[in-house]
Formats: structure tokens, C-alpha cells, sequence
């Protein structure tokens, strides 16, 4: 076990070496660049402002140069200055994580008591006019966009004080119970999808294992469908939901770009945006860094923690 | 036709593809006739709501809404089909250079596969709009770009999961030429797969591309697509709701009906791949 | 004249005091604005949200009031001795943040920090002119300048040209992220993209200013969302340019609108060295077909004023739109132009726009239908921000739909702009007249005699139409109705925050 989490641990560097490259290049291969953007389209530069300005921005060298300067400095813990606030890069990310961590905690909350319990329901009921109308729930459920429910809640609620954080989002430190309500909304608006997910597979699970020999033993020796299913099925069933909702939980670290721009929520994803926008390079390549390195650290977690609570996998 | 008569025995699947067939029609229609011209404006209806003249209203240029989710269908449909081929024939060539031929080009590959994968899927294909501009073959090649290593990764676990299979192993002992065994006997064998995979890419095309345009980086005005629609819906939404819901209505259909499709169609192909996704 | 205008003061403050309206001081005033700023050293930024940040942060020599005039800042008087030579007496006792009191030292190394190349300055082409800056005593300056330019004042007035402490400087290499300023208030925290809070300056020069006690700058892209802060009361105000939020703000009677045509004007402009755009009768059917009223009902919500090639809202310069040539619709004259042009059938072209507000996209839209009705086949080319720009550094485009910063003085709006060596001059128009007639402008600093040349320029301009000045969009702040003494400049500014009070 050891052995394999160590292993696991080195696979990582060549990831995130690559994603260092990968983002290193292609950042410079968007047309239009910080120094360009940072003039706007109401002065006009000199070639010898414009070198001086490549000075200040530290782009006054080959990019292949820049990318070892670049990559020694992250080992040492310096990201950087961001090009557009001039501030040191990763304090600035390490703030956004609160708030994304909290709206990825708070989605696979409500796609869990969401789904389980529908999934679990679901599973029970053997009409097959049901079955087709849940199905096309669940599937419905797959099919709304999010930044559209989210539009939705917007015009549903933007009368009702509180819901709706508009630029005034108060972090869990100042005020948890606040805090909880404007998160409500754009959890929910990522957690009805990724719930409609856990309902389909939560009941697709249950239905497999209950084709399966240890159930149907159980099930002659004279056990109620309900103890079967709660003692034996179930805990079996759910076990893979772990890696789906692992999976995910990965992505939105960094993916809930459209929920925190609807919502003007200050979180990881809504800063990548504007990096891509603003062309701010150092910022830009330590958020990408940052979500790819929670992204497979996420992954491994959850890997592991399959291992732990399922004794049937053992990993070399 | 026997794949149709299966299909017919899955009413999840023809309630899909009902849908689809419906805005292909739109599509289609689009292109010949719309109740007005999509890019017309009309100063003296700004955004006025649903009536029998405009029955889904007009947008903020006085544009009518419906004729534009019209055209808008056509270009959703078109830009999920494309991207869905780039995606899977791109993926499938990865897929079978690494699972077949293996070795160490299998480890670089899968590398850069695992690099792509720990971008969330809109960063990366954003990445890709800014740096090759916001044209719709652009949009295209993005969500292609963004969706291969998942059939890469499908590919070479199929291709290895059958490569040391009895039949196959076989047809190497009599001495069948590489590209002959692909053909012959694994790529016939993993199509089923392949083909769950690309109807859950359509839908997922379908929605990345309304994300993206939503952003600002897809589809680019004055050309209506739906995300773009429910872009600039957005500083009308609370005074105008309607140029906000009948887009998203939109999206939510179709990619129900690929979803619905796709659904049935797993079934009847292979039961066992119900718990993919 | 002194003693008359004490006497008026005094009444005024008289009849200020006994009005409903008390002062007072203390309290936190929190405005939304849509854009994080881009640095915050004045000398350096280019960027409107930036420097809405150093109005309430710095001081510039001179600045313009609420009517546009150009009165004291730091200078408390200057003397003009003749076209070339400018004297300039400096306030007593104010102090920088770091509590070191404000010198003739402090000017004169700002102004040739400014004009160093090397600090890449866009205020360097407001006062390029400047030879030398000689310190007469602590608190008096001379300037110098090689070619006279009427503007200087004008450029002195820039946030650009706010003055800035040597020391400060020199220890963090630039100010971008450090604010030492002499304003009204200091820089207390800032969460980017988040917020910025600024506390009052205890040592601010003028005496009893600010009434706040805390400003605080709250980021929130949306403007709609900007508008449900303030109905949520989470902002006590808000900067919104968008047409339609405001007037749905309008129609909230717990709200104020104050609006007021700004100085910034939206351009429509060729690349006058691409074909066809070369040919003046090509450019002028385009002028003939442009609506300007209708632009601004549609792309504006009729929240801006059509305008002439000086800003409409500098009414001592500007002349009516209507009055001056190839101004106003006149299709039948436009297909007419064309067909002699050549292009009887039209032709087809780009015009490059942004989906952001300065990148005019709803303009652009509206340009395009209208052109339709010439038989011109204009495509809209809409790039994001950052490749906006790229194509306006490099000048490629066949027409373009900007937004332009404007001026109170023509020569520093026009000069720019349409210069055969302006700096921002995208179109390449070169035009002999037009270049002859800028340089006297500038060149003269009495109002009388500049007026009759730029009365000439404006006809010139429109008639050779290298690009379309269309409208000077309103600048609109909405306030609560406590929030009192607010005033705005007309080029943006919110340094009237520091004359303002809550009455709750």
C-alpha cells in the first residue's frame, strides 16, 4: 500500500510537469499580449518603450529561457507577480480556494441528497412506465446547462434579499450562516446535474448487485427486500459513486467558471478567466497549475479511499 | 434496417430521436425560410415579449427570437456533429497507435492524455478559442480538441482489454498482418463502445459550446447561436425573461434528445454499459 | 474680484448651512464599479479603472471641477508669461502619506519621470513639449516648453500627471502596487478582483475634507448585478454605462440617477491607407449612411449625446453635429457617392468590435444594418479584448468601432488622433490641411484665437471622414438617496468623493 501511494505521488510530477509546459506556451501563443493589453487602445508606445515595457514584465527574454527561470522559481515557492495587479501571484490564488472548496463541498452535498435517496427509490419501483419517466428525469437532469438554471435562479430569486450574492460575498469566517445562503443557489444550480449523475448510477448499481448471487442467496434464505437491500445492496452499490463524485469534485475545483461568473463569485475558476483574458501570464500558469495539481491529488484521494472503505482492492 | 427495428423496441430511444429528427427539421427549415430575418433589427420592437406576431418576442435589437433559435439550431447541430467526428476519429487513431503498437510512444501518449485530463474541460477549450480567435470552425476544433483523450483512453483500454483475447492471439499465430487483425477482428469488436461514447460526446458538444459562447469565446454575434443568445440575454434577464428561457429551453431539448438517444441506444447495444457517466 | 469672491463664498456656505442638508462626517461609502484595476501607479496606467482609483489616492498639479474648467490641485496658482513659459506656485504644507511635506522637488522629478522614455509614460505624449523644470524656490516651479502647446494645462490635469514622491519610488521601483499619494484618502487593503478600501487621509491639505471616513471599491463585472447591490443596499453606488440597466434603475424610486454627457466618444473609423477606404467619396457615402440618433436610441437606450469630432459635452468647442457636412442620412446621396466611387453594387468589409463596452459590439450591430441600406456588405468581425487590441496596435483593420478617451482640450484630443504623426493615430490619415491647422492650434493659448481653426477642423474632419465621430455616451452614477455632495467632473472622475457625506 505504501509502496503504491508513493507510486501514485511520483506519477504526479510528470503531470504537472507537463501541464507547467503545456500552459508555459500556450499563454504566449494568444495574440494580443499583457503589454499590449496593459496599454489599451488609448496611448501607442515607442520600440523602445515597448522594450522597456518587455523589461518591466519580465518578457525581455526567449521563452524557452523564460520557462526554466519560470519553473526554478516555482521550486523555490515563487509564483510570481500577477502582470495585471502587480501582487505576488499565489497568495492571491490561496484566496480564491476557500470559496471553491465550499462550492465544491456544498454541490456534491446536495448531488448526494439528491441523488441517493431518487436513485434508491428508483431502484425499488419495477413498473416499467415509472422506470421511463424516472429515466427521463435523470436524463433531463443531465441536460440543463448549468450557467442557464443559473440565469434562471437569478431571475427567480433576485427579489428575495440574501440569496443572490452580487459582489458582496461574505466568506464562512465572517459570517457562516450568510455565507451557507448565497452559496445555496449556485451549489444547487452544479448540484441538480451532478445529482441527476448519482441518482442514475446509484440506481444502475443497485440493480446490477442485485442480480448477483450473494443478493439472490440472501434473499432465499427468506430476507425481506428492505434488509437486502439496506444491509447487502446497498453499501455495495454505492461504493463506486466515490470515484464519480472524486472525479468531479476535481474538475470543479477550477470548472465552475460559468456558476461563479453568474453568480460574480470570487473563486479559482472565475480567476482563470480573466488570466485568459488579461493575458496575465504568471497569474494564468500558477492557477492552471494549481487546479491540475488538486485535480490529480483529488484523484488519488479518492483512489485511495476506494482501497480503504472497499477491503476487496488491493492495490501492489 | 434490423437496427432500427431493435431501436423500435426502445421507447426512451425513438422519444430521442424524435427530438433530434424535430430540430433537424428546424435546422433544415432554417436554412430556406424563418418567420423573419434572424439579423434583421427592428428599432421599434425592442424587446417586446411573446405575442402572435413574435410568439417567443424579440431580443434587444427588435430581432426575432424565434427565427433566430431557428438558425441557431442549425448552428448547435452542425458544430456537436463535427466536433463529435473530430473528437472520435481522432481519438480512435491515438487510442489504436497506443493500445496496438504499445510501447514507449503508448507511456508519451498517455502522458499528454493525462495532462489534457486534468484541465477542467471549459478552461482548456477556452485555452484553445483564445489562441486560435473565435470563429465557429474554431469552435469546432476546440470541443474536438477537449474530447479526444477521453476516446483515447476508451480506445486503448478496449483494444487492450481484447488484444490477449483467444481469437485475436490466434489470428496472430497464422501470421494475419498487423493492420489486418485492426481491422478484421478489433476495431469491429470495440465499436460498441466507441459509438455509447460518441453519442454522449454529441450532448456534451452541444453544451460546451453554448458554455463557451456564453463566455464570450464561441459563437460571435450577430450570428445567433444559443449560448451566445443567453449571453447578451443576460443584462435584460429581469426586465425581459424571455430572451433568457426560450434559448436555454432550446439547449436543454436537444441535448436531451441526443441524452434520450443515446440512453436507448446504449441498452440495446450493450446492457452492460449502462453505468457509464 | 478677490473680496467679491470671498463675500459670494461666504453666502454660499451661509446658505449651504441653513438648507436641509447638514454635513456629516464619518461613515463608510461602498461603490461598485465593473473592472478591477490595472496597477495603480499614476505615472504608468492606462486603464479607466485605475485611474478612478487615483482620483481619490493622488493629485495632479491642476484639475478640471465639475464644469470642466481647469482649477488648482496642487498648485494653488500658476502664471502663463508667454506661450513657452509656465510658473507654477505650489500649496504649503501638503503632505504625502509617508508624512514627508510635498516640494518643487517632488514636481520636477515626477514630470521628467514622466517624460523618461524609459518609464514608458502614456502621459509623456501629453507634455512631450517640456524642456526643462526649474525649481525657483521650495513651493515654486518653472516649466519650459520647446514649441508652445495650448494643451499643457489640460495635460497637467491628467491622472497620468499626478505627482508622486521620489523616495517611494525609487525604493519599490515603481508604484504599481505601493500608493503614496497626497489625496484625500489612502490605500488600506485590497482583495484583487474583490475589493479595495480606502481610509481618510487625516492630513489631507484641504482642510475638513474628506467627510468619509472609508471608501470602499467593490468589483462586480455584471452591471446588473451591479444594480441589485444597490437595491440589496450592499452599495451605496455604483458606476453603470449599461443603457438598459440604467433604466431600470431609473424606474426604482429607491434609487438616483445622476447622468451627464461624458467626455469619452464612441469613433467609427477606417484604416484610410486600405482600398476601397482610400478613396474620400467611399468614406463619405459610409458618413451619409450613419444615423447617429438612431445608434444612440438602440446601442445606447438614448443615454448619449450625438456628437461632432469634439467631444459634444465641451461646449465651449464643440459645434452641432447637424451643422457640419456629411453628418446626417442621406442614402440617396451615399449610393450616389458610391456608384461614382465605383461600387455601385457596394462591396463587402470588416468591422472589427468587442463584446466588451468599449469594444462596441451593440454599435457595431447597429452600423452594420445601416449599412445594408447603402448596399454596403459589412461582416462583423468580434474579437475578444486582448485580440482587439492586438488589431489596433497593429492597425489591422478595414473599419473599426472604438471608444475613445476624450478631452476637454481639442488639441489634446484631436491632435492625437488625427495628426499625420499623432500617436493614436490607427487610421494613417494624413492629411496636409488637417496636419497644418492642428499644429496652429496648439500653438496659440487664447480662446479666441484658437476657436476659428477648430471650428475649421471639425468641417474638414467630417468632410473627409477618416472616421465617424459618433456620440459622447452619459456618465452615469447611481446613488441611495443618503448619499450626499456628490458631483461629477465629465470625464469620469469621482474625486468629488472626497466632498461627499452619507445623511443617515
Amino acid at each position: 500500500m505504501k509502496k503504491y501511494i508513493l507510486k501514485r505521488l511520483l506519477s504526479i510530477i510528470p503531470v504537472l510537469l507537463g501541464v507547467s509546459i503545456l500552459v508555459f506556451f500556450l499563454v504566449r501563443l494568444i495574440p494580443g499580449s499583457a503589454i499590449e493589453l496593459f496599454l489599451g487602445t488609448q496611448v501607442e508606445a515607442t520600440p523602445e518603450q515597448m522594450e522597456e515595457l518587455k523589461r518591466i514584465f519580465g518578457e525581455d527574454k526567449p521563452i524557452p529561457i523564460l520557462y526554466l527561470e519560470w519553473l526554478s522559481r516555482i521550486l523555490k515557492g515563487d509564483f510570481g507577480y500577477s502582470l495585471r495587479t502587480s501582487r505576488p501571484v499565489l497568495p492571491d490564488i490561496l484566496n480564491r480556494l476557500p470559496l471553491s472548496l465550499e462550492l465544491t463541498f456544498f454541490s456534491l452535498f446536495l448531488s448526494i441528497i439528491i441523488g441517493i435517496p431518487l436513485g434508491i427509490l428508483s431502484s425499488l419501483k419495477q413498473n416499467p412506465i415509472i422506470n421511463i419517466l424516472i429515466r427521463i428525469v435523470g436524463l433531463l437532469g443531465l441536460s440543463l446547462p448549468q450557467f442557464w438554471l443559473a440565469t434562471l435562479f437569478v431571475i427567480l430569486f433576485s427579489s428575495i434579499e440574501g440569496f443572490i450574492p452580487m459582489g458582496n460575498f461574505v466568506p464562512f469566517s465572517k459570517n457562516p450562516l450568510m455565507n451557507i445562503k448565497m452559496l445555496f443557489l449556485p451549489s444547487l444550480a452544479i448540484g441538480l446535474g451532478l445529482g441527476a449523475v448519482v441518482m442514475r448510477f446509484t440506481r444502475n448499481n443497485i440493480l446490477e448487485v442485485l442480480q448477483m448471487d450473494y443478493i439472490k442467496t440472501a434473499k432465499a434464505k427468506g430476507l425481506s427486500q428492505r434488509v437486502v437491500l439496506f444491509k447487502h445492496a446497498l453499501r455495495n452499490a454505492l461504493l463506486p459513486i466515490v470515484t464519480v463524485l472524486g472525479f468531479n469534485a476535481g474538475y470543479l475545483l477550477g470548472g465552475a467558471i460559468v456558476i461563479e461568473e453568474v453568480f460574480a463569485l470570487p473563486g479559482m475558476g472565475r480567476l482563470a478567466l480573466y488570466a485568459i483574458f488579461q493575458r496575465d501570464y504568471p497569474l494564468l500558469q500558477g492557477i492552471v497549475l494549481v487546479i491540475s495539481f488538486l485535480f490529480v491529488l483529488i484523484n488519488l484521494l479518492t483512489d485511495l479511499l476506494y482501497a480503504f472503505i472497499d477491503p476487496r482492492i488491493r492495490y501492489e | 434496417m434490423r437496427f432500427f427495428i431493435k431501436l423500435s423496441k426502445s421507447p426512451i430511444a425513438i422519444v430521442g430521436l424524435f427530438i433530434i429528427i424535430f430540430y433537424l427539421s428546424m435546422a433544415i427549415l432554417g436554412i430556406f425560410w424563418t418567420p423573419y430575418d434572424p439579423l434583421e433589427m427592428d428599432y421599434n420592437k425592442v424587446l417586446k415579449p411573446p405575442s402572435l406576431e413574435h410568439f417567443l418576442g424579440t431580443d434587444e435589437f427588435g430581432r426575432d427570437i424565434f427565427s433566430r433559435i431557428m438558425v441557431g439550431s442549425r448552428i448547435s447541430i452542425l458544430i456537436s456533429l463535427s466536433a463529435t467526428s473530430i473528437a472520435s476519429s481522432l481519438g480512435i487513431f491515438l487510442g489504436v497507435i497506443s493500445g496496438f503498437w504499445g510501447g514507449r510512444l503508448d507511456n508519451l501518449l498517455m502522458r499528454v492524455v493525462d495532462v489534457l485530463f486534468s484541465f477542467p474541460p471549459l478552461l482548456l477549450a477556452m485555452f484553445i478559442m483564445a489562441i486560435l480567435g473565435e470563429r465557429t470552425y474554431n469552435v469546432i476544433i476546440a470541443i474536438g480538441i477537449v474530447y479526444t483523450p477521453q476516446f483515447a483512453r476508451l480506445v486503448r483500454a478496449s483494444i487492450l482489454s481484447i488484444k490477449n483475447l483467444d481469437f485475436v492471439q490466434s489470428a496472430f499465430a497464422i501470421g494475419g498482418s498487423k493492420l489486418h487483425i485492426l481491422f478484421r477482428h478489433i476495431l469491429p469488436n470495440i465499436l460498441v463502445p466507441i459509438i455509447v461514447q460518441a453519442s454522449l460526446c454529441l450532448s456534451l458538444a452541444i453544451l460546451l459550446e453554448s458554455a463557451l459562447s456564453f463566455l464570450g469565446l464561441g459563437i460571435q454575434p450577430p450570428y445567433p447561436s444559443w449560448g451566445n443568445m443567453l449571453s447578451s440575454a443576460r443584462r435584460f434577464m429581469l426586465i425581459a425573461p424571455w430572451t433568457a428561457i426560450f434559448p436555454g429551453l432550446a439547449i436543454v431539448f436537444l441535448v436531451l434528445g441526443f441524452n434520450l438517444f443515446g440512453d436507448g441506444l446504449r441498452d440495446l447495444l450493450d446492457p452492460r454499459l449502462r453505468n457509464i457517466r | 474680484m478677490r473680496r467679491f469672491l470671498l463675500i459670494s463664498f461666504i453666502i454660499l456656505f451661509v446658505i449651504l448651512s441653513f438648507s436641509s442638508s447638514q454635513i456629516k462626517t464619518g461613515g463608510t461609502l461602498t461603490i461598485g464599479v465593473d473592472q478591477e484595476v490595472v496597477g495603480l501607479d499614476p505615472n504608468i496606467v492606462t486603464a479607466f479603472s485605475s485611474f478612478r482609483r487615483i482620483d481619490l489616492l493622488y493629485n495632479r498639479l491642476v484639475k478640471y471641477d465639475s464644469n470642466l474648467n481647469i482649477v488648482p490641485d496642487l498648485a494653488a496658482s500658476w502664471k502663463i508669461l508667454d506661450n513657452l513659459t509656465y510658473i507654477f506656485y505650489l500649496r504649503k504644507g501638503v503632505k504625502f502619506h509617508n508624512g514627508r511635506e510635498l516640494t518643487a522637488e517632488d514636481v520636477k522629478y515626477t514630470l521628467e519621470r514622466i517624460l523618461d522614455p524609459k518609464t514608458a509614460s502614456p502621459g509623456r505624449s501629453f507634455i512631450e513639449p517640456i524642456s526643462s523644470i526649474e525649481i525657483i524656490d521650495k513651493y515654486t516651479v518653472k516649466i519650459k516648453l520647446s514649441t508652445p502647446l495650448a494643451s499643457l494645462l489640460s495635460g497637467l490635469a491628467s491622472n497620468n500627471c499626478a505627482i508622486v514622491p521620489k523616495e517611494e519610488v525609487e525604493k519599490y521601483g515603481n508604484l504599481q502596487r505601493n500608493v503614496v499619494g497626497t489625496g484625500p484618502f489612502k490605500l488600506a487593503e485590497w482583495v484583487p478582483d474583490n475589493y479595495m478600501r480606502l481610509v481618510r487621509n487625516p492630513d489631507y491639505f484641504e482642510k475638513g475634507l474628506p467627510y468619509l471616513n472609508e471608501v470602499i471599491y467593490r468589483v462586480i463585472p455584471e452591471q446588473t448585478s451591479l444594480l441589485a447591490g444597490l437595491k440589496a443596499g450592499t452599495l451605496d453606488m455604483a458606476t453603470i454605462n449599461d443603457g438598459s440597466v440604467i433604466l431600470q434603475a431609473k424606474k426604482d424610486p429607491s434609487l438616483i440617477v445622476i447622468q451627464k454627457p461624458g467626455i469619452n466618444v464612441r469613433t467609427f473609423g477606417f484604416n484610410t491607407t486600405r482600398k476601397p477606404f482610400n478613396d474620400i467619396r467611399v468614406r463619405q457615402a459610409i458618413a451619409l449612411a450613419i444615423d447617429r440618433e438612431e445608434i444612440v436610441a438602440t446601442a445606447e437606450f438614448g443615454m448619449a449625446m450625438p456628437t461632432s469630432p469634439i467631444p459634444a459635452s465641451v461646449k465651449k468647442w464643440a459645434k452641432s453635429y447637424k451643422l457640419l457636412p456629411f453628418s446626417r442620412p442621406n442614402i440617396k446621396k451615399a449610393k450616389d457617392l458610391l456608384v461614382e466611387a465605383g461600387y455601385p453594387d457596394g462591396f463587402s468589409f470588416k468591422i472589427v468590435c468587442s463584446p466588451t463596452y468599449e469594444g462596441g459590439i451593440a454599435v457595431a450591430q447597429v452600423i452594420q444594418n445601416q449599412l445594408k441600406k447603402i448596399g454596403l456588405k459589412p461582416e462583423l468581425e468580434v474579437l475578444e479584448w486582448g485580440m482587439y487590441i492586438d488589431r489596433w496596435r497593429k492597425r489591422d483593420f478595414d473599419s473599426m468601432v472604438e471608444l475613445r478617451g476624450g478631452d476637454p482640450d481639442p488639441d489634446r484630443f484631436l491632435y492625437r488622433i488625427l495628426h499625420s504623426k499623432g500617436a493614436v493615430n490607427n487610421f494613417l490619415f494624413k492629411d496636409e490641411e488637417v496636419d497644418k491647422l492642428l499644429e496652429e492650434g496648439r500653438k496659440l493659448t487664447k480662446y479666441e484665437e484658437r476657436k476659428p481653426i477648430y471650428d475649421k477642423l471639425q468641417y474638414l474632419i467630417s468632410e473627409k471622414a477618416p472616421v465617424i465621430f459618433l456620440y459622447v455616451p452619459y456618465e452615469t452614477q447611481v446613488l441611495k438617496p443618503y448619499v450626499k455632495g456628490f458631483k461629477q467632473v465629465g470625464n469620469g472622475s469621482l474625486y468629488y468623493l472626497a466632498n461627499t457625506w452619507l445623511e443617515r
